[in-house]
């Protein structure tokens, strides 16, 4: 609908939230927000509560892992950080999404001729 | 997979933590929007507009906790949790049907827990044996001699053994009493007190048979069966804990059974019963090997086979019948249609007991059905009082499916409640039944709740919402407009309830019919004469060790001295004994030769025992014709037989029996003649429902019988008079132990039990049923009233007779009993008609118990109808109209 915002696949975000814990180290939910937004330079605006979801999911798999702490601005957040299962799932994944986004893009190409 | 274990356990673990979780996602998203509008802030916002932002921003945080909710935990058992939190409430707030409906449950799963402890514990649990499905009981038959399952002969068994090649081995056992397993009495002496055990005579390879293997020590070998190695036992658990304090040193050790010395080779394992619970000790038979080949005519051995693998019973059975013709070929003298009755070791033990644990089985399912149908005739009642509630809940937005569902749930509720209480009502009604029933359970049996009895608790408790639960919840659920009348639904679940009520009344008559049908055959059985009076006589069994007493004239000596010691006892009246006591059905039968008639014409088992003069005086047996036995019928005299009146009609076909010779066996044997001095009145042998068969009795002097039953009348208490036995017998012998010590009357009260059992069960079943059937007529009745009261004012308010409302109301109610008495009717002819094996001197279509079974319905389907009519005729027409 000529938005340049995209709604998001639900792995894609699973994906995304690894690679940005991976990327920065333990963040709290806003924090994932805030740097998957920037990332994709405000491409991506998701309601950020959706974040959630994807956190719960990952937690459940053990993928990632959850404590309280304290923010930089001194508030209490609860922060997560990648586990050594989930650092397997995202190299995993990510493999994955390249094989796809190869045959995706070679596909693409082939049709616009 | 991994990933999905974790995750369903995290779900799991979610649904205990919920509302801890909540609190911490709460925290969460307030500290996710705070630091959104601290951001919001710092680009400028006002802090207003900053929290707005931020919240429409996060996207609806009441939504994605509710999501997050779901997710963390299982939904649907979440749903589960919350209706049955509902049903609980609903139950407390309609406390009287809940209470009503939970007691019932708990009568409806409690009877059928404690049936079925009872028929699993008789007819499902294994024998504690190795493969004890391939175990056979072998019988002789002989239509000859009315025999269907008799005990085998030694010669016959060792060719049945010898001659097969359908079974791994065949094994015998001593059946020398009808009384409990078969065992005999034994004194054991030397440790403590004499104590008298009950023996059991085995062959040595029936252990083996068996194949349960020993706790410690060993079994017997195949040549320990014989005369000369033959002192050794083996000890039940019990008997090893009770009277050697499980001694572990046992093996090896020397004990004194009656006398005679024996090396204890072996302990059987807990648990371990052969045939009975009773037998205490195993002891090899020891028989010379010469017995196995000649002793053809009596017939005392229990005979049990293994089959080989890979043999069916029947392939087994007609080898066994082929063996068995050959038999009659090769001695046609004693085997003349003598047959083979091959049975599966349980079913044979359970031969007796199954056809009335299988009825009571049957009228325990039918019972639960009751129960259910009355109980799913409550929740009808109660949908009604509650469409108001339901309707509001489906305004809400619960859809039908949401509605069953939890209506389903508090049936379920209901049930598990129910349920439980049940089983701890069977477990108590077991410990009161076993002991109630110890005459209608056999021996091997022991009635315990154990697993399955728990199992089939569980599943009853979960059949029964489906069966009363799925109507009621489809009826109530049915889309209505919100009304505060319920008037459209009432119509349907009206009829509903009617047919339910039907159904309780046809199924209530069939356990009605078949519970009067027993009542009345033991009314019969209770007035049946027993031939003796059993009041005040005590009954105890002496048996003379062979070893201290090895002749006639030493036991005749000792049993002479006992009893005239007794009977000069104060408070004693008179002593006598028997070598066999009435109504306990064992005896030595044989054949009988009457003077006079053809080479070839004999009678055929008769039944011969030995008693002291004063048994027929003490028993209170009615002399009919001649004579007593007394001092003239000495060793030295020419032999005398008092004789039954059954032997009378029977051998001398109405002439005067009396002063006429007979011969135990058959005219070639030229045995010595008997003369018949005395003609006395039947006296009750194989029980009360079965007629007397011929026979004769010999006195003890002449032909002596050990062991022995004493019986003495007194007019002292039992207790005493037991005492009193005890002490004169120890004076006599202090080696000697009283065993079996009972009253005539416990006699005559255990040859009823298993009918009194049945009678008792059945009628309580019975008496339940009526009491729900009435219970769901009334109920349907009063509901019938109440939602009709504003007509019945009108009708009043117009004229109409007070007779005629009650005539109204009346016919209302009575039309659903008659439809289930006709059905009912129809099933109880076609049901009962299998229970004639269980009745005694009653017709399975005995129209008096039909009337009876009706009249008794009626009566009580009346007064449930009564109440209910009687306030339909007090309806004020004024309160009617106005509650409008």
């Amino acid at each position: 609908m000529g938005d340049a915002r995209s709604e998001i696949l639900q792995g894609t975000l699973d994906l995304m939230v690894l690679q940005t814990l991976e990327a920065m180290g333990p963040l709290h939910g806003y924090g994932i927000a805030r740097r998957i937004e920037q990332v994709s330079e405000d491409a991506l605006q998701l309601n950020q509560g959706t974040i959630y979801a994807a956190l719960l999911r990952l937690q459940q798999r053990r993928w990632i892992s959850a404590s309280w702490g304290t923010s930089d601005n001194n508030r209490k957040a609860k922060f997560y950080a990648i586990t050594r299962a989930g650092r397997r799932q995202l190299a995993e994944e990510t493999a994955n999404w390249s094989r796809i986004a190869g045959v995706i893009g070679r596909l693409l190409r082939l049709s616009e001729r | 997979m991994r990933a999905f274990l974790w995750t369903m356990l995290s779900r799991i673990r979610g649904v205990f933590g919920a509302r801890r979780l909540d609190d911490d996602f709460s925290r969460e998203v307030a500290a996710h929007v705070d630091m959104l509008t601290a951001d919001n802030i710092r680009h400028g916002m006002t802090p207003d507009e900053a929290r707005r932002a931020a919240i429409v921003r996060f996207g609806g945080p009441m939504q994605i906790k509710e999501q997050q909710h779901d997710d963390r935990g299982l939904p649907f058992i979440e749903t589960t949790l919350q209706d049955v939190r509902y049903a609980l409430r609903s139950i407390v707030k309609y406390r009287a049907s809940s209470i009503v409906a939970i007691a019932t449950l708990a009568i409806g799963i409690g009877a059928g827990t404690a049936v079925f402890g009872i028929a699993s514990a008789v007819l499902l649990r294994p024998l504690p044996y190795r493969d004890p499905d391939r175990l056979v009981r072998v019988f002789e038959t002989n239509p000859l001699k009315g025999w269907t399952r008799n005990i085998a002969s030694p010669a016959n068994y060792a060719d049945w053994k010898t001659q097969n090649t359908v079974f791994t081995d065949v094994a015998a056992y001593e059946q020398f009493s009808s009384n409990g397993s078969g065992a005999g009495d034994v004194f054991l002496t030397g440790v403590g007190e004499p104590q008298g055990l009950k023996a059991l005579g085995v062959t040595g390879n029936l252990l083996n048979v068996l194949g349960t293997a020993p706790l410690m020590g060993r079994t017997f070998t195949d040549d320990e069966t014989f005369e000369g190695k033959a002192r050794v036992v083996v000890l039940g658990y019990g008997l090893w804990q009770s009277a050697f304090a499980g001694d572990p040193a046992i093996i090896g050790r020397t004990i004194t059974l009656s006398g005679r010395t024996y090396d204890v080779v072996g302990v059987m394992p807990r648990g371990f019963f052969f045939p009975g619970r009773d037998v205490q000790i195993w002891l090899p038979v020891a028989y010379q090997p010469s017995l196995f080949v000649n002793s053809r005519r009596p017939h005392w051995l229990g005979v049990v086979a293994r089959r080989r693998p890979g043999v069916s019973l029947p392939q087994a059975q007609d080898e066994m019948t082929s063996i068995a013709r050959g038999l009659e070929r090769q001695y046609p003298d004693t085997n003349t249609q003598m047959g083979v009755r091959l049975e599966n070791f349980h079913d044979s033990l359970a031969f007796e007991p199954r056809p009335a644990l299988l009825m009571l089985s049957g009228a325990v399912g039918v019972l639960f059905l009751i129960v259910c149908a009355n109980i799913a005739n409550l929740q009808l009642g109660r949908a009604v009082t509650r469409a108001r509630e339901l309707a509001i809940r489906r305004a809400l937005g619960a859809g039908r499916g949401r509605l069953v569902r939890q209506l389903l749930t508090e049936s379920l509720v209901i049930s598990v409640v129910g349920g439980a209480l049940g089983l701890a009502l069977a477990a108590g009604a077991g410990t009161v039944l076993s002991r109630f029933a110890a005459a209608a359970v056999p021996l091997f049996a022991d009635v315990r709740v154990d697993r399955s009895v728990v199992l089939c608790a569980i599943a009853l408790s979960l059949v029964a919402p489906l069966v009363f639960g799925v109507l009621p919840a489809l009826a109530s659920s049915t889309p209505e407009r919100l009304s505060d009348r319920g008037a459209t639904s009432s119509r349907s679940t009206g009829m509903l309830r009617s047919v339910l009520v039907a159904v309780e009344v046809a199924l209530s008559i069939v356990l009605v019919v078949g519970s009067m049908l027993l009542v009345r055959s033991l009314l019969r059985l209770q007035d049946v004469d027993p031939g003796f009076n059993p009041d005040r006589v005590v009954a105890f069994t002496l048996t003379l060790p062979g070893a201290r007493y090895p002749n006639a004239q030493a036991r005749l000596l000792a049993y002479r001295e006992i009893e005239r010691r007794l009977r000069e006892q104060t408070g004693v009246q008179s002593v006598g004994a028997t070598s066999t006591l009435a109504l306990r059905g064992f005896t030595w039968t044989g054949d009988s030769t009457v003077e006079g008639r053809a080479p070839t014409d004999y009678e055929r088992e008769l039944r011969h025992q030995s008693v002291t003069p004063d048994y027929f005086k003490t028993m209170g047996i009615r002399l009919l014709e001649g004579r007593w036995f007394d001092d003239r019928d000495r060793i030295d005299q020419p032999p005398t037989a008092i004789v039954n009146e059954a032997l009378a009609k029977k051998y001398f076909r109405g002439a005067d029996a009396l002063g006429k010779r007979i011969t135990y066996g058959r005219p070639t044997d030229k045995n010595p003649w008997i003369t018949i001095v005395g003609v006395i009145a039947d006296e009750k042998q194989d029980g009360l429902d079965k007629p007397a068969q011929p026979a004769a009795y010999a006195s003890i002097a002449q032909q002596m019988s050990n062991p022995l039953t004493f019986v003495m009348r007194a007019s002292i208490p039992t207790d005493s008079a037991i005492a009193l036995a005890r002490q004169q017998v120890g004076a006599v012998d202090k080696d000697l132990a009283l065993t079996d010590v009972t009253t005539m009357q416990a006699v005559v009260d255990e040859s009823m039990g298993d009918h009194r059992f049945r009678t008792t069960l059945l009628s309580a079943f019975a008496g339940i049923a009526l009491f729900l059937a009435a219970l769901g007529i009334y109920g349907v009745l009063s509901y019938f009233v109440s939602q009709r009261s504003r007509e019945l004012g009108i009708r009043l308010a117009l004229g109409a007779k007070r007779s005629a409302l009650f005539a109204l109301v009346i016919g209302q109610g009575i039309r659903p009993v008659l439809a289930g008495a006709i059905i009912g009717l129809i099933g109880a002819l076609a049901l009962t008609s299998v229970m004639q094996s269980l009745l005694f001197g009653v017709q399975a279509l005995d129209p008096p118990t039909y009337a009876i079974a009706l009249a008794l319905l009626g009566t009580i389907a009346i007064i449930a109808c009564a109440v209910p009519a009687l306030r339909a005729t007090r309806v004020d027409p004024l309160v009617a109209l106005r509650d409008e």
